[in-house]
């Protein structure tokens, strides 16, 4: 069962859809870790159990600081989100896709027949088995999230729709299933193309699939449009989570609830925010118009 | 349907590939590309030709049109062979290196008949659209000069593998921040006159520049500020930040929002007097397929249209992406002239660089 209030950490990381400037300003805000660990700690004393997390650079601070501080958040559980591809971005315009998947593997890997795997003959374990390549990637970033509770594994828009233009339904299916069966959690799917990728996902066979996706008035990286995202939400069977639901702001918040509550299927919401105020109200704000 | 052919398949390449296998009018019949590792991934996981070499692809493959995303030194290349070969193209940016090349292929007859564009995408982000459009409406009336800049994080480090690092391949802050800053300029004001007191330093490459700053001049007396720097941690990611001055008003605009100051109220525009801001989620319009950012959908969906004549006009055709490749050459020139790029054969390989030159990759047959 997935939670209906889930935390979300683009605050946190400088991430704004509607303003660099203001993503800047938020990034500068929270370069120290102690003000991300004071939102969180409000967020949970607000009665907010649930943190979507990024796997980008500061995710590792964060998830340390909750594995030393466990008994402060008894009841806590992640939702990670991966990979973070601004992380690999640069190293990848620098050496390209392989030499960067290459070293990613080997430097966290330093054992075992891996290392095997993917010296002998240079790409030999990529042209052998892009799933497993896939698989060693998510254990690598599961890492970050050792010893934590965690519900649902998602995979990043700016990877997953990258593969449902390629429609790659090999991957998408492996992923679900790898995160069952090694880390007994189940796969989401964060995307801007929320009803091609639930057609999708539906026809690759994995049932009742979790997908997190915008879900605002303002329309808002909500593609095809507007009215296919109400359409699949009313007809589709799929477990919908909303995300982006003010739409950076363009929505004021009361408006903004009330159209994601209208939606009976959405039994979730993912939202962040940067100050007391915020969370409580958001959060009241949720409780109030959404019959969970 | 149109049958699409791929040349080059990094991140850029890839990035097309997903927007375009979606596209409800193309088949992707072909993919050419260097790495092997790369093709026999291709060919394992997705139904498409392979080829190592763009010549058999093309010969073989009878396409519409072909997706050139390979390093810059061969875009000049490459591109006169499909034209030749009757080919529709669009090529990521830059056009090309030097304004020979450019102007040998705008000189063909060929690429009047056929459908061209070069991958300036900043031309298909909904603010800087709407910033086009108010200027030429006069909002801010005479436009006196601008600051056209662009900061990111990209390279930390000396690269020393890799066609980014070494400008004779094509990498270097100029080609790449800097043609985009530049493309800006052409796109908002045109062609500028001439360039005047460029820089291009080194902050960690040895094979390349990570900082480019110049001013154009153009021939009322507007002047536009260029300033880029892809060593700069502070930025998340890349980030183009342009600010507009006029006789009524300024503009101040990125991929995200813009913010405007009128001197007095625009009520034709409904803009008040003082500062009027703007943000994505009030102009933006949806796509297909979101891939990376939707101006990068909007961008071939376009190219597409126009081989299908569904859409008309030239919005960023080779002979626009021409004029940005003359302003690169007039400031790598001019930045050699002020001793300023610790490179001392950067003239001579700029204009000496001879067609019978290889390309460092595609050129293999």
């Amino acid at each position: 069962m997935i939670d209906n209030v889930i935390f979300g950490d683009n605050q946190f990381f400088g991430i704004n859809h509607m303003s660099e400037e203001k993503a800047r300003n938020l990034s500068e805000k929270f370069s120290d870790l102690k003000a991300i660990t004071d939102i969180i700690e409000i967020a949970y004393d607000s009665g907010i159990k649930s943190f979507m997390i990024n796997s980008n650079e500061r995710a590792r601070d964060i998830c340390d600081y909750l594995r030393a501080n466990s008994s402060r958040y008894p009841d806590l559980c992640l939702y990670p989100s991966m990979p973070y591809a601004h992380k690999y971005a640069n190293m990848v315009a620098e050496k390209g896709i392989f030499a960067t998947l290459k070293e990613t593997i080997l430097a966290d890997f330093s054992m075992g027949n891996i290392i095997g795997m993917i010296t002998k003959g240079g790409g030999s374990l990529f042209e052998k088995d892009m799933i497993k390549v896939m698989q060693l990637l998510v254990d690598i970033e599961m890492k970050i999230y050792r010893d934590l509770t965690v519900k649902v594994v998602f995979l990043q828009n700016i990877v997953s729709d990258l593969l449902l233009g390629f429609g790659l339904k090999d991957f998408f299916i492996a992923f679900d299933s790898y995160i069952r069966k090694k880390y007994h959690a189940e796969a989401g799917f964060v995307t801007m193309n929320m009803p091609k990728m639930v057609e999708f996902l539906i026809d690759c066979g994995i049932e009742n699939p979790i997908v997190c996706s915008s879900v605002n008035k303002a329309g808002f990286l909500m593609n095809p449009d507007i009215n296919s995202y109400e359409a699949t939400l009313k007809d589709k069977k799929f477990r919908p989570v909303a995300m982006s639901i003010l739409a950076s702001g363009a929505v004021p918040p009361e408006e903004a609830v009330k159209y994601v509550c209208q939606h009976n299927s959405i039994r979730s919401v993912v939202f962040g925010a940067s100050s007391r105020q915020h969370i409580i109200e958001t959060k009241n704000l949720i409780e109030r118009y959404c019959q969970f | 349907m149109l049958r699409a052919g791929f040349i080059g398949f990094g991140r850029m390449g890839i990035t097309h590939y997903s927007i375009l296998n979606s596209h409800p009018s193309v088949d992707v019949i072909a993919v050419c590309d260097q790495s092997t590792t790369m093709l026999s991934i291709l060919k394992k996981y997705v139904n498409v030709m392979t080829f190592t070499d763009y010549r058999e692809m093309i010969e073989k493959s009878s396409l519409d049109f072909v997706i050139i995303s390979t390093p810059p030194d061969s875009h000049a290349q490459i591109v006169q062979f499909a034209l030749e070969n009757n080919l529709h193209v669009f090529v990521e940016k830059p056009f090309t290196l030097s304004v020979a090349e450019g102007q040998n292929i705008l000189s063909d007859f060929k690429f009047r008949s056929l459908i061209h564009q070069v991958g300036y995408v900043n031309r298909f982000n909904e603010v800087f659209i709407e910033v086009k459009k108010l200027v030429d409406e006069g909002v801010i009336g005479d436009v006196s000069n601008c600051y056209s800049e662009m900061y990111g994080a990209t390279v930390v480090k000396d690269s020393k593998s890799g066609w980014r690092g070494h400008r004779k391949t094509g990498g270097g802050c100029l080609y790449d921040f800097a043609s985009h800053c530049i493309d800006l300029a052409v796109y908002l004001l045109g062609q500028p006159e001439k360039v005047a007191g460029s820089v291009m330093q080194s902050i960690y490459s040895s094979g390349s520049e990570d900082l480019v700053s110049s001013t154009l001049i153009y021939e009322n007396g507007c002047t536009v500020e260029i300033m880029t720097n892809w060593s700069d941690e502070s930025f998340r990611k890349p980030t183009n930040i342009l600010t507009v001055f006029g006789t009524k008003g300024k503009i101040v605009a990125d991929k995200h929002a813009y913010k405007i100051f009128l001197k007095e109220a625009d009520p034709e525009h409904k803009l008040d007097k003082g500062w009027n801001t703007a943000y994505l989620p009030d102009l933006a319009q949806s796509v297909r397929l979101y891939v990376r950012g939707n101006e990068f959908t909007r961008q071939l969906d376009y190219f597409v249209g126009r081989i299908r004549n569904e859409t008309i006009g030239n919005i960023a055709g080779f002979d626009e992406a021409f004029k940005t490749d003359i302003v690169m050459e007039q400031i790598a020139l001019d930045a050699s002239y002020n001793h300023s790029f610790p490179d001392n054969d950067l003239r001579s390989r700029l204009f000496l660089r001879k067609s019978s030159e290889k390309p460092s990759a595609f050129g293999k047959k």
